[in-house]
Parts: C-alpha cells; structure tokens; sequence
C-alpha cells in the first residue's frame, strides 16, 4: 500500500468498510437479532456513510490529481494544464487557478527565453513582454528586461568589436598596402631626382664652359673696336691735310694769275718803248709763259687732291658706320655675357635645390620604409609568425635600405660630415632590435597569457620611440646638410 | 465544426492585463485553453478541445500569414503575429499572439504553446489595411499557390521598404 496514491487508498479504504459493514450487517440480520427499523435505519445509514466516503473519495481524487500536476510543475515541468474541469465540482475554482498560475509561469519563462535568446544574437528589439503578466511575476519581469537589454548591448558591442577589429586588419591591410606604393612613388622620385641632378651638374659645367668663351669672344670684339677706331682717327688726319693742300695750291694759283697779270703790263709796256723794249718783252713773255704753266700745275693738282679729298670723305662714313657696327655687337655680346652668367649661376642654385629635394624625398622614403616595418610587425600579431609579414621584418639596421644608404651608401658619402650622422645608429638598431624580441615572443603562446603579451606590447611601445628618434634624427641631418651648404 | 458562425461587426476586446493562453498539438489540434479564452472565444472547454487552431479562422486572415506562422513554427523558432479571430457568435477579436514551440526534455517538439494579448490600436490600424490589399491578391489569383505568392511578396516589399525583418517589424508596430 506504501506505493499507492491518496486516492487509490481511499477507493481501498472505502472499499473495505462497505464490506464490512455489510458482512455485518447480514449477520446480525440473519441471526434475527435486528428488526426491521433497525435494519432499515441501519441500510440508509450505511448508504450515506457510503455517498459522503464518495464525495471524500471524488474530491480526494481531484485533490490527488492537482497534487500530481503540481509536482510535476515543481520538478520544473510547466506544460501540464487540468482539463475538462467538471463545473460544480468542489475542486472547480483550484483547478483554474493552478491552471493560471502554471500560465503565469510558463508564459514567463517562455518569455524570458525567448528574450535572452535573441539578445544573444544581439537582438535587443525583442524585449520580454509584461503584458498580461501579474504581480510578482510582471516585476520580476521588469528587472529581467533591465539585464536582457544590458546583455543585448554587450552583445552588440562584441560584434561590433569584431567588425571592428576585422575592419582594422582590413585597414591596416590597406594602410600597406598604401604604403606599399608611396614607397615605390619615392622610390622613383628619388632615382629621378639623382638623374637630375647629373644632369644640373653637367648644365652648370657647361655654363661654366660657355661663359669663358663669352669672356674671350668680347674681348676679341673690343680689340676689334679699338682698331676701328684708330684707323679712323689716321683717316681724319688724312682728310685734314688734303685741304691744308688745297689751300697752299689756291695760294699758288694765285701767285701765277698775279704774275701772268704782270708779265702782260710789261709787254705793253715793252711794245710802248718800242725796240729798246724788245729784250724786255721777250723775258716778259716768258714770265707769261712760267705763270700760265705754273696755273695748269696747280689746277691739276686741285684736281688730284679734290678726287683724294672726295675718297677720304668716303673712307671716313665707312669707317664710321664700322665703328657703328663694333659697338653695337659689342654691346649684343655685353648682354649675352650677363644672361649667359645668369644662367650658370640659376644652374648652380638648381643643383643646389635638386640635391636638397632629394635628400627630403630620400629622408620620406626611409620614414615609410620605418613605419613599413613597424606595420608589419603589428600584422605578425594577426597573421601569425610564419606569415610574409614575419619575414620582411627580418632584416637587420645594417641590411634594410637606411642600413644600406648608412653604412655604404650615399649617406656614407654626403651625410658622414654633418653633426647628427653618429647619433642615428643606436636608435635605428633600437628599431629593429625590438621588433625582432616582439615578434620572437609572438612565437610562443602569447594568446593565453597575459605577462608575454605585456612584454610584447613593451616591445612594440620601445621600437615605436626608437623609431620616433630615427624619424627626427633624419630631419636634423638633412637640414644640417643644406644649412652647411 | 461543421457550420462556420457568420462574421459580424461586433468587436471584443481583450483586458489590457489578460492574455489568452492555449495549447495545441503538433498539428494544431487544441489540448487546453485557460478561462479568457474560453470566455471570449465563446466556445465551452468541450467545444474547444479536440478542434483544430483554425475553429477561430476570420474570412479577413490573408492565408499568407498562417503559412509565415507554420513555416516558423516547423523550424522550431517563435513566432509574433497580429490575428482577427472569429468567436462562436460572429463577433470579432484581435490578438497579437506569440506562439512557441514546446519541447520534451530530450529536445522533440511536442506541441505548441500560445500566449495573445491584446495589441495596441495603432497596430491593429496599421496591419488591418496591409492583410486587406494581402487578401485581395489573394482572391484575385484564385486562393491558389499564386495568391500565396503574391500575398507573401506585398508583406516583403512592405518589409524591404521598411529596412526590417518580419519579427522586427511586428514587434515595433
Ligand atoms: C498554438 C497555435 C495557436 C493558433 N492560434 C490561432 C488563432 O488564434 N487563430 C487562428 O485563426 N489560427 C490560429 N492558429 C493557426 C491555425 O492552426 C490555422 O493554421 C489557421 O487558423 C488557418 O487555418 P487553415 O490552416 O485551416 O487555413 C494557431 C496555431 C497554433 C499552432
């Protein structure tokens, strides 16, 4: 009987009792010791005994069924319900309200769930609803949407922590990637601007060149003025003389008309005396003869010195007109010589600037070639140590291309000179140095322990400084250069 | 059910505090109602137990809806739905019903569980006019796989114009 319900123990209690009274009964019936009153009193007794055990025994059995139901509600089990619930029965009202209750508790958790499950895929639109929920079970209700909604956040949050990150290394991948090409560009740019400067430096050469046989072609031309002009000056002179000539021969003409004037006088004088003048005409005649030879001499002498006269006059303009010429290309050459100086001198200032420019553009190539290799050491970290990014990071300060430029090559040449150039070394070896332990720790399991991913950040954080210092120190050199220059 | 009531325009209207809870089995056949539905259903306990869902079925329920309801159902996930339904005299009421799927504690769906409350007026004047035009394309392609169709594809233009997902769109009316 141990594993039997409360109403299977009733039907048995109830049934035992029944017979027992009718066994007893019948025997006392049958032994005619009752009369008939008393059997009839007896009979209607044991009938109500037997309805009222009855009722007992419905109600009891409701009573068990509820209390199964509730049972299994306390085992966490919320989905029974009491159906067809009888309407007059005693237990009608408890049934309902259990039913109610377990509604209240199964809408509840149904609720919460269903929030808490959205809220987990970051849903936080789907809140637990209240409504319809009563008293103790709509406050807690209330709260539980307090922490659906902070769960819901937290869960947005790590979502978008993870774009955030995916978007980072996207970035950074592209950040490279930009790099990448800046570095290409300035590479170029570099190699073009050391073409020109060669080729300033052959143009100011030339310049140089060009300006010497400016210098010697002015002074042939002044030569050639100063030539000029002395023969100008001898023709002048020539000139002069030609008509202090023709003066003197005016004289002479003169001289021979007066006398050929007075040779005639005395020949008519001498015809006048008659023969005593005879002798007397003669010589007369003859000074009439030397005056008229005297006059034709003269006269062509005027015409000789007149035609010598006319040509000097001639010699004189075109000597003039080359002194004209002289002077002018003198002076064109004066001009060439200014522009031609000019322009070696603008040559020299070009190779002056084309050098600066491409120290700066070197000095941009080695900040990205830096930053480069810093980045890449950042993407060891996601891209794990076997990654292209783990070996472009293995290069050391005397291998990478500021090494290079350092130690052998041009920087060697031009930069060795200038005040800042010994105090770039430490820091770029710093640089790498520090990347190189970083990227080395990342080897080992890093991801669980947070004393090696201390040390890793400590790493990166030196690298970034050192790389800070090289960054500067390339600026000074630079500037110290072309300050010196 | 043999004869359907005919629809009237009688409203009922749920208490803002109550919610009708029922249950039914795996395809849709009652196993339990509370008092509220009951009651407002106009149906005895009798009555509603043994019948399928659809004993409540409004003529102005675009069938597009019942197909979302299932499908989400089958694929054991929750669903919200805005409902008319028909009570035995005629009249009408609606819900905003939240229907689950119940598990045993191995995990096999067992049944469904379903909890309505009483929407929010601005809901039902909003989704009223969009279940007309569903319903109306509906009967324009003869009731059959087309009108599912185009019906479903009014509800997802609705949606797409909106930028939401169904459950979104229903839970923020
Ligand atoms: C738990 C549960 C509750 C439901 N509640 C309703 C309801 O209140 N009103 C209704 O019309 N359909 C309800 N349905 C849907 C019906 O089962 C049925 O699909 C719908 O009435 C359309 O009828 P039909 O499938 O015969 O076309 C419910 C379904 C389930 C599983």
């Amino acid at each position: 009987m141990k594993n039997l319900s409360l109403g299977s123990k009733v039907h048995y209690l109830v049934a035992v009792a029944l017979a027992l009274l009718l066994v007893f009964g019948y025997q006392a019936g049958t032994a005619g010791r009752l009369s008939a009153t008393a059997w009839a009193t007896f009979a209607v007794l044991v009938l109500v005994v037997a309805l009222s055990l009855y009722t007992v025994y419905r109600i009891l059995w409701a009573v068990d069924n509820l209390t199964q139901k509730l049972k299994q509600a306390a085992d966490g089990n919320l989905g029974q319900r009491i159906t067809r619930i009888k309407n007059g029965a005693a237990t009608h009202e408890l049934a309902w309200a259990l039913n109610d209750l377990l509604d209240q508790q199964e809408a509840y958790f149904s609720e919460v769930f269903s929030a808490f499950d959205h809220a987990a895929r970051g849903q936080t639109f789907r809140l637990a609803v209240d409504q319809g929920l009563h008293g103790a079970f709509k406050d807690a209700m209330k709260r539980i949407n307090i922490s659906v909604d902070s769960l819901g956040q937290v869960q947005q949050m790590a979502l978008k922590e993870k774009l955030v990150s995916q978007v980072t290394d996207l970035n950074s991948g592209n950040l490279i990637g930009n790099l990448r090409s800046i570095q290409e560009y300035l590479m170029n740019m570099t190699q073009e601007l050391s073409i020109v400067g060669q080729l300033s430096k052959e143009t100011a050469h030339e310049a140089d060149d060009s300006r010497a046989t400016i210098e010697h072609l002015v002074a042939n031309l002044n030569q050639v003025a100063e030539m000029v002009a002395q023969t100008n000056a001898q023709i002048t002179l020539l000139h002069e003389k030609s008509e202090e000539i023709t003066q003197i021969v005016q004289v002479i003409t003169d001289v021979a008309d007066r006398t050929n004037l007075l040779a005639l006088n005395a020949a008519i004088e001498a015809a006048h005396a008659g023969e005593v003048g005879k002798g007397f005409a003669v010589v007369a005649e003859e000074v009439r003869t030397l005056s008229e030879n005297t006059k034709d001499a003269a006269a062509s002498i005027a015409d000789t010195i007149e035609s010598f006269g006319r040509a000097t006059a001639r010699m004189i303009e075109d000597s003039e007109q080359v002194k004209d010429l002289a002077e002018g290309s003198r002076s064109a050459v004066t001009d060439f010589r200014a522009q031609v100086l000019k322009f070696a001198d603008s040559a020299k200032t070009s190779l002056f600037q084309v050098n600066k420019a491409q120290d700066f553009s070197f000095a941009s190539l080695v900040k990205v070639d830096h930053f480069l290799y810093k980045q890449n050491g950042y993407r060891v970290i996601h891209q794990g140590s076997d990654s292209a990014e783990a070996k472009a990071i293995q290069s050391d300060h005397r291998s990478c291309r500021l090494g290079n430029w350092y130690y052998q090559g041009q920087g060697a040449e031009l930069f060795s000179q200038v005040p800042s150039f010994q105090s770039l070394e430490a820091p770029h070896a710093s640089v790498h140095q520090h990347v190189h332990q970083a990227v080395d720790l990342l080897q080992g399991h890093w991801e669980s322990d947070p004393s090696i991913q201390h040390r890793i950040f400590t790493h990166f954080e030196a690298a970034e400084r050192a790389s800070e210092a090289v960054v500067q120190i390339i600026d000074r050199m630079v500037e110290e250069r072309h300050r010196a220059v | 059910m043999s004869t359907r009531p005919q629809p009237t325009q009688h409203e009922r209207v749920l208490a803002e505090d109550d919610f009708i809870v029922s249950k039914t089995d795996l395809k849709g056949i009652i196993t339990y109602g509370n008092r509220i539905f009951i009651q407002i259903s106009g149906y005895t306990e009798q009555e509603l137990l043994g019948e399928p869902h659809n004993i409540l079925r409004h003529p102005d329920m675009p069938r597009a809806v019942f197909k979302l309801l299932w499908d989400t159902l089958q694929a054991k996930r929750e669903i919200w739905a805005y409902v008319k339904n028909l009570a035995k005299d005629g009249s009408f009421y609606w819900v905003f019903a939240n229907i689950t799927p119940s598990f045993d504690s191995s995990g096999n769906p067992i049944g469904y569980y379903s909890v309505r409350r009483k929407p929010r007026p601005e809901a039902i004047q909003a989704i009223a006019p969009l279940y007309r035009t569903m319903l109306e394309a509906e009967r324009k392609a003869g009731d059959g796989q087309a009108g599912m169709k185009a019906s479903s594809a009014i509800l997802q233009q609705v949606l797409e114009q909106k930028g939401v997902t169904y459950e979104e769109f229903v839970i923020g009316l």
